[in-house]
This record gives C-alpha cells, sequence and structure tokens, in this order.
C-alpha cells in the first residue's frame, strides 16, 4: 500500500511490490516526455526542411536555365549537394528517371515523393505542392518550367511562414504537455 | 484507512495535473482543447468519487440491515 510509513511497525519501508511500481511510474513519466519532445522536434524540424525544398528548387532552376542539365543528371547532382531528407527524394527520383524508359517524370516523381515522405516532417501542405510541380517537370520548356519553379518556391515560403509561426506557438506547449500528460497517467493508475 | 488517503491524494494530484495542463493549453491558445481537458477530468473523478460512495452506502447497508 504505497511507500511511506507502515502503519503499526512504526519505520519507513519499501516492498518489493511498490519497487515494480515506481519503475512503471518511471517509465510511463519517461515516455511521455520522450513524446513531447518528439512532437517538439517535428515541429521544429519542419521549417528547416522546406527551407532545404526551397533551396533545392532554385538550384534545380539554375541547372535547367543555365546549366541546361537533363533532369536525371540534375537529380543527381542535387542529390549530393543537399543534406538528409530531401536529398532522399532527389536520389530516389533521379534513380528511377535513369531505370525507366516509358514513364512520365512526373509519374516517377510522385513515387519517389510517396515513397520517401515518411523520412520528412512536412505537412500535405507542401506535398500537394511538390506534387503539382512534378506534373509540369520535364514536361514543357524552360520558360514555362522556371515559372513553375518560382510558382512553387513563393508557394513554399508561404507555407515556411505558417510552419514558422506554428513552431513558435507549439513547440513549448507539446515540451511541458508531454511531461504533464504522462504525469496524469501515473497519477491514475497509482 | 490506509486506502481512503491514498485515493484523496489521487484526486488532489488528477486536479493539479488537469489544472496545469488547462494552463498551457490555454496559453498556447488552443481554448476549446483545454475546455475539453478540464470536463475529461471531471468525470474520471466524479467516477473515482461515485465508486468510493458506493462502497460506503454498502458497507452502511451491511452495518444497518444485518445481511
Amino acid at each position: 500500500m504505497g511507500f511511506g510509513w507502515i502503519p503499526g511497525t512504526l519505520k519507513f519501508g519499501i516492498g518489493a511490490d511498490d519497487m515494480l511500481k515506481v519503475i512503471g511510474a518511471v517509465l510511463i513519466l519517461f515516455s511521455g516526455t520522450m513524446f513531447g519532445f518528439y512532437q517538439a522536434a517535428l515541429l521544429s524540424r519542419r521549417p528547416r526542411q522546406i527551407r532545404q525544398f526551397i533551396q533545392a528548387l532554385q538550384r534545380l532552376e539554375t541547372e535547367i536555365v543555365y546549366g541546361l542539365t537533363p533532369l536525371t543528371i540534375a537529380f543527381r547532382k542535387l542529390a549530393d549537394q543537399l543534406p538528409h531528407p530531401a536529398a532522399g527524394l532527389f536520389r530516389r527520383a533521379g534513380e528511377a528517371l535513369a531505370a525507366s524508359t516509358d514513364r512520365s517524370a512526373g509519374d516517377i516523381w510522385r513515387q519517389a515523393a510517396e515513397e520517401q515522405w515518411k523520412y520528412t516532417a512536412l505537412k500535405s501542405g507542401e506535398k500537394q505542392i511538390l506534387l503539382q510541380l512534378g506534373h509540369t517537370l520535364g514536361r514543357s520548356d524552360r520558360e514555362d518550367q522556371v515559372k513553375h519553379l518560382r510558382l512553387a518556391v513563393s508557394q513554399l515560403q508561404a507555407e515556411e511562414g505558417a510552419a514558422l509561426e506554428e513552431q513558435k506557438r507549439y513547440e513549448s506547449m507539446w515540451k511541458s504537455l508531454g511531461v504533464l500528460m504522462g504525469a496524469l497517467v501515473v497519477i491514475l493508475m497509482y | 484507512m490506509n486506502v481512503d488517503v491514498n485515493a484523496i491524494f489521487q484526486i488532489a494530484g488528477i486536479g493539479i495535473i488537469i489544472a496545469m495542463i488547462h494552463t498551457v493549453l490555454k496559453q498556447m491558445g488552443k481554448e476549446d482543447m483545454a475546455h475539453w481537458v478540464t470536463v475529461i477530468g471531471f468525470v474520471v473523478v466524479l467516477f473515482m468519487v461515485v465508486s468510493l460512495l458506493d462502497s460506503l452506502f454498502k458497507e452502511i447497508k451491511t452495518i444497518f440491515l444485518f445481511q
């Protein structure tokens, strides 16, 4: 029965039963805390990754306009230059594009995006923007593709602003909410 | 006796934690969610109190009705 004073014995004691309870409580509290920190980390990762994608699209624009690079090679170059989550998408798309002969670039881009999506912290808004862009990649002349790339970049910048706002508002909330939720579960079950 | 004291501490702890969650959520502008958390906490505590009252009435019955 709980730890502390045991009636009739005049001494403090912690039985094996209570030890087990305390260990369980600590584990639940720890996992609640980690959950909160994980959510906060997702929130702080999202604007950074959006910025990476903006950079990637600007580099792609350079490759298309000034380098006249074919998409396969451009994707591979981008994959080598970019940091982790964005690089995976471009590498996957570049490999698939090099391997296939009969599928459209937009189709391959969509498939690569679906596959790599779980490694990013991005939400469906950014996904829609990138998929929209995929429809026009490698399909029309330079000017048209540049227009679509610029459009995607400006849309991503709007998303980045929203993501930064969200991060400022909810990051600290998730950090304390995780601990509190763990504490609540512990008290409910103790 | 010991069990009853534990139950009271438990209810007090739930109250404190719920109040803290309410404050955090309200500060971050999620007031609807804060109210839901409070309502859920209230229901949980009510459930515990009802079960304690139930055992109290059963005890009274056994004392006065000589079952």
